[in-house]
């Protein structure tokens, strides 16, 4: 005894979704938390990859920008590898190829090296610290060599050096084109989509596996994608406002109504 | 251990500096200079471009390896071994350093850090080498910036001053680390004539309260009337040295008339 009733604007907008709109939303919708999923993993395997990456990339560009003996030449080899490879090359090398070595699988690596999140934060790991090795060591080289000679006349030893006066100048230059690799590494990742891992793109892809519905996967993807890369650029305009202070143009307009002071106040430390 | 340095008239000298020699490759650039400055001196070091003035006070703080030569602080010898480019590189990096810290130098183009403000270039030696407090570092910089007449500036980034009070921050950042000897390298040779003025009243004064200080300097009028005495380096030689009464008045060397001439248009 099927009760007759008008259809719930739920309904309609299911009817709506499925029958009529181009693009069948409610399919999104359904799956929001494959797509949570998606975003967890894509941003989790991102920013691991840039913490530790960036982590090691200082004392690698350090190396190549004073050329350090033998260390500089290793350094070299492997950004040039990093770089003259494809992230999905290096994620099918250390996914794939890794386990065919018999003393790969023997150690006690193998827990790790067999699983895809792992191989991915890696490949993503060794990929991005390379790109940024070359940032920072054109932004090291760029620091003028008046500012370091000056720190090492006052008596700071090469550490200090580095620390207080090389790096803290050169991170400051490097702001607006590491701010390039954080979202080609963003946009890179989805290369984990392909070794099993449901990161953004790979929620779209089982949308599209599951339905045969292709646009409504991969839209709402991009648009997931362009939603994180607008907040990635507002936070690093916030950054670069703030840690570029000394590099402005000097504003003038309350100097010329007398007011002395604090024209360009510094970030308080 | 701390050998003794070659005490003149008695008294332990400020900085002795012994037979320096410097070579670039198979260039000469100083063939053996001594200087020795005792306290509260103030001496003027002269030269046309090329004649290894600022290489000389290069070398006294170790930024230039000497080819052969002593310098001593107060009496402590900076322990050089031979290096691999045929030079003199330090034997103990941290007696260096602490040696470093009791010449503070100033620089022909001010080199202050530019990401840090006119205080926090102030307070970075005192804080992070002499191991200061940061609120007594930051009370000794307002009150050096003070001095120089740059204490209403001191939230400016280097950028946003111009050259002449760039130089005078420059010179409190060397006055906080309240040294024994301050090293200047052709302080004024980078401003604008009218900028010139600024900086070297700070550095009258710095004389006037019996600092000991070591001047590379194209200023004729400042040798003249602050420095006790006067070097004049020509071809890595010094060709003329002594009080500047005499030395401007009655030069002995043909070189040194010749740069004078060229100097006093």
């Amino acid at each position: 005894m099927a009760e007759e009733r008008a259809p719930s604007l739920f309904e309609a907008i299911r009817e709506f979704s499925a029958d009529s709109s181009p693009l069948d939303f409610m399919v999104i919708l359904d799956h929001w938390d494959l797509f949570l999923t998606g975003i967890w993993n894509t941003l989790t395997l991102v920013v691991l990859a840039l913490v530790i990456g960036g982590a090691i990339s200082l004392p690698l560009a350090v190396i190549r920008a004073r050329k350090t003996a033998i260390a500089n030449q290793i350094v070299f080899v492997y950004v040039y590898v990093f770089r003259g490879t494809p992230l999905l090359v290096q994620l099918y090398l250390i996914y794939y190829g890794m386990g065919q070595f018999e003393a790969v699988r023997e150690s006690f690596l193998w827990p790790f090296l067999r699983d895809a999140w792992w191989c991915t934060l890696l490949a993503f790991t060794l990929n991005t610290a390379a790109y940024t090795t070359e940032i920072f060591r054109g932004a090291i080289e760029a620091v003028p060599f008046g500012e370091v000679e000056a720190a090492k006349a006052c008596g700071m030893s090469k550490m200090q050096q580095t620390t207080r006066i090389l790096l803290p100048n050169a991170l400051r230059r490097a702001l607006p084109m590491y701010s390039n690799e954080v979202i080609f590494m963003l946009h890179g990742s989805v290369v984990a989509s392909t070794v099993t891992i449901v990161d953004i793109l790979g929620a779209g892809r089982t949308i599209n596996g599951k339905y045969y519905l292709a646009y409504e996967g991969f839209i709402a993807a991009a648009v997931l994608f362009m939603i994180l890369v607008f907040f990635i650029t507002r936070a690093f305009k916030v950054w670069e406002k703030h840690w570029h202070a000394h590099l402005r143009p000097r504003d003038l307009s309350g100097e010329k109504a007398g007011a002395g002071r604090s024209a360009q106040p510094a970030p308080a430390e | 251990m701390a050998e003794a340095g070659p005490a003149a008239n008695g008294g332990v000298a400020a900085l002795s500096v012994e037979d320096i020699h410097k070579s670039f490759g198979p260039l000469e650039v100083l063939k053996g200079i001594s200087l020795t400055a005792h306290e509260h001196n103030v001496i003027s070091i002269l030269g046309s471009s090329g004649s290894g003035k600022s290489t000389f006070l290069r070398c006294i703080n170790l930024l230039e390896n000497p080819t052969a030569g002593q310098v001593h602080v107060q009496g402590e010898l900076i322990r050089m071994k031979p290096g691999r480019a045929g030079d003199l590189v330090a034997e103990d990096d941290k007696q260096v350093e602490r040696i470093r810290a009791k010449l503070a130098m100033v620089f022909q183009s001010f080199n202050l850090w530019s990401h840090m403000t006119v205080l926090q270039n102030v307070i970075e030696g005192p804080i992070h080498v002499l191991k200061v407090p940061k609120e007594e570092a930051i009370a000794r910089g307002e009150a050096v910036l003070e001095r120089v007449g740059m204490l209403e500036r001191k939230d400016y980034y280097p950028a946003h001053c111009s050259g002449g009070q760039q130089q005078r921050a420059a010179i409190a950042r060397a006055l906080a680390m309240e040294p024994e000897v301050m090293l200047f390298d052709e302080p004024t040779s980078a401003l604008d004539p009218e900028l010139v003025g600024e900086v070297l009243r700070v550095m009258r004064s710095l004389a006037d309260e019996g600092r000991t200080m070591l001047v590379v300097t194209h200023e004729m009028g400042f040798a003249r009337e602050v420095s006790d005495k006067v070097m004049f380096l020509h071809e890595g030689r010094v060709e003329e040295y002594g009080e500047p009464q005499q030395v401007f008045e009655a030069p002995k060397s043909e070189r040194f008339k010749q740069f004078l001439a060229g100097t006093l248009k």
